[in-house]
């Protein structure tokens, strides 16, 4: 069995002048919720519509578990909803499950029974699609992810449309999934939602890769002190050599410096011997939506720069 | 892969069965056929009851101001004074006896080809002319809408991230339309046979006269023929509809292509003679000729745009539209990307 269950070569997707995917190489290990986050417009469904054979890569290469990804065998191993769910809007949510079966070759038809008790659809598996709701669209999309038992699932924005409870019923489904073995690839703007379920992500800006690893390394790596010494002015320049120190600004009357939090000592003995004493040093504890928003400059609900 | 192009049309029968549009078309192909058949019948009741039925000229009505009308020649031929038409001259109605005198020596021909026409195998291809033409209508709007959903609705990308593969899902596809082309055909000759059986039951024996020249051999061969003229426009429909990435344009340029071709062909054939040449080599004309026999045939010769090509030239023809236009289409198929839904 390969290391990882996807494995990306330089792949890029171009459409004219605008590259929408920018030499992507990413490695997702097996098992786990990966998160693959990234503002609107970063590419990150294109690079799922390459590795699931729907968007032909311009250049690169794109493995699934070591297979080329667009081989219908290698998808047949796959369970995807990208973007909004779509159906046959005349066929009931359980002919379209059964269709999907069928095609698919997915399991056998007593799944669909436990898919739709699983997502919340009993009562209206044989109401038309077209009936539906984004929120029971949602939820059939996600069921027809699941359908034969899929060791990779790809999930694009599973809690659109959902309510409140059903965003926290998926959340808990989705880190049920990434037990066991499955791998599940989870795209989501929200980042909170992300921080809860998610082992490792992968962090997409204007097509190019940006940021991976597990959630707390990639925090560890922008942790910071907000500190207060009897001389700011001198603090800062007796940090800003150290190769360590990342970073230091001058904030809410004070100073954040942005260092591993294992070298807090380290700080406070560089400044006393240049005679600066430290009245404060406060762990400034971020979240990944905080980290995201820094690493990416944008909003990751609009997609907007940040001013 | 066949296995999977099987179990593809399989499912794309489990869809195609739950939709309306499917049992509407062949429900209007089954009215159509009846509507040959029983045509056919009344037809020859009428013959054999009026003996024929002459107009009266149009010039002689204009003068005495009087809407257009036909006589029936057992009338005029009774010899009974009270069943000639009261209201025309002498000398007309002796003009009109006179052309029915001429139409008599035909008759029993005429009643034997009618009589042919609504029973069996004759009925068979007497609904088939126009059950073809319908048929290549109700394709367009079949296929259109078969393939363009996926388009439409954004399911194309659903159904390709199960692994079905591209190639075989478009396969399937059009294998199941022409595998429901023949069964709808099938259907609708055997509604034909029915009416056949209570048609000839109440006309009651054959015309003394007739002569049986319908086999049950030409019965197949133009099922076959139908069958096979309704291909290059399934290949038609699902090109267009595969470009436009739309049921609506599918829809439209087959239906189009099927009136606006006939109505060109026409007209410029009229215009320029030079035009009879590309003509020749266009599909709905080379439909017509493969389905009538093509030149040197009873039926070799259409109404709009004088003779058609000859049966071997018109399939080659087809043959090569059917090819080169499933071929882009695939070609297309496979190589674009898919995007999501595109309404409409």
């Amino acid at each position: 069995m390969p290391e990882y269950v996807i494995e990306t070569k330089d792949l890029t997707k171009q459409y004219g002048d605008v590259i929408a995917v920018d030499r992507l190489s990413l490695r997702v290990p097996h098992g786990g919720v990966f998160g693959f986050l990234g503002p609107n417009g970063s590419g990150k469904t294109t690079t799922m519509g390459m590795l699931l054979g729907l968007v032909h890569p311009t250049s690169g290469e794109a493995r699934i578990f070591g297979d080329p990804a667009r081989h219908p065998a290698t998808l047949r191993r796959v369970g995807a909803m990208v973007e909004t769910p779509t159906f046959y809007p005349y066929l009931s949510g359980r002919a379209n499950l059964r269709y999907f079966q069928g095609v698919g070759r997915r399991g056998s038809s007593s799944d669909i029974d436990r898919l739709l008790e699983l997502v919340d659809l009993g009562k209206r598996a044989e109401s038309k699609y077209a009936t539906y709701s984004l929120g029971m669209k949602q939820r059939l999309g996600i069921a027809c992810a699941l359908l034969g038992d899929p060791e990779l699932v790809f999930l694009d924005e599973p809690t659109n449309g959902l309510d409140p409870a059903g965003v926290v019923e998926v959340r808990e489904l989705v880190r049920q999934l990434g037990k066991g073995g499955r791998t599940v690839i989870l795209s989501s703007h929200l980042l909170a939602e992300t921080e809860l379920v998610c082992d490792n992500v992968a962090v997409l800006s204007r097509g190019r890769l940006i940021a991976q690893g597990t959630i707390q390394e990639l925090l560890r790596q922008h942790d910071a002190f907000h500190l207060r010494t009897t001389d700011d002015a001198k603090a800062r320049v007796t940090l800003a050599p150290l190769s360590w120190v990342e970073r230091t600004e001058e904030r809410d009357g004070g100073l954040v410096v942005t260092a591993p939090q294992a070298r807090s000592w380290e700080i406070t003995r560089a400044l006393a011997e240049t005679g600066v004493y430290v009245n404060e040093l406060v762990p400034v504890h971020r979240s990944l939506e905080e980290f995201f928003m820094e690493i990416t400059g944008t909003d990751p609900t609009t997609g907007r720069e940040r001013s | 892969m066949i296995a999977n192009i099987a179990n593809l049309t399989r499912w794309e029968w489990f869809k195609l069965r739950r939709r309306w549009m499917l049992w509407i078309v062949l429900v209007f192909a089954i009215l159509f056929a009846q509507l040959a058949v029983w045509g056919q019948f009344f037809s020859y009741e009428n013959l054999q009851s009026t003996g024929g039925e002459i107009t009266v000229p149009a010039t002689l009505q204009q003068q005495q101001g009087r809407l257009p009308r036909t006589v029936a020649c057992n009338d005029l031929l009774s010899g009974d004074q009270g069943r000639q038409p009261a209201d025309l001259d002498v000398q007309v109605i002796a003009g009109l006896a006179a052309q029915c005198r001429q139409q008599a020596a035909t008759q029993p021909a005429r009643l034997a080809r009618a009589y042919q026409g609504f029973t069996l195998p004759g009925s068979i291809s007497t609904a088939l002319v126009i059950v073809q033409a319908l048929a290549l209508i109700l394709i367009a709007i079949l296929t259109a809408s078969a393939i363009g959903i996926d388009y439409g609705s954004g399911t194309l990308r659903s159904v390709l991230t199960q692994g079905t593969g591209r190639w075989p899902y478009l396969t399937a596809k059009i294998l199941t339309l022409a595998i429901l082309t023949a069964l709808g055909l099938l259907v609708a000759l055997a509604t034909v046979a029915i009416s056949s059986v209570i048609a000839g039951a109440i006309a009651g024996a054959a015309p003394s006269a007739a002569t049986v020249t319908a086999t049950w051999a030409d019965a197949g061969l133009a099922l076959w023929k139908a069958w096979v003229s309704v291909l290059p426009y399934l290949a038609l429909t699902t090109f267009v509809t595969v470009v436009a990435r739309s049921s609506a344009a599918g829809m439209a340029i087959g239906l189009g292509y099927y009136f606006l071709g006939q109505l060109l062909i026409a007209l410029f054939s009229s215009l320029f003679s030079w035009f009879q040449n590309v003509a020749d080599f266009l599909l709905v004309r080379n439909i017509s000729a493969w389905t009538q026999g093509g030149a040197g045939t009873s039926g070799g010769f259409s109404s709009l745009g004088g003779s058609l090509p000859d049966a071997t030239h018109a399939i080659v023809v087809l043959a090569i539209y059917t090819v080169a236009l499933s071929t882009i289409a695939f070609w297309i198929f496979e190589r674009r990307d898919v995007q999501g839904a595109t309404v409409g």
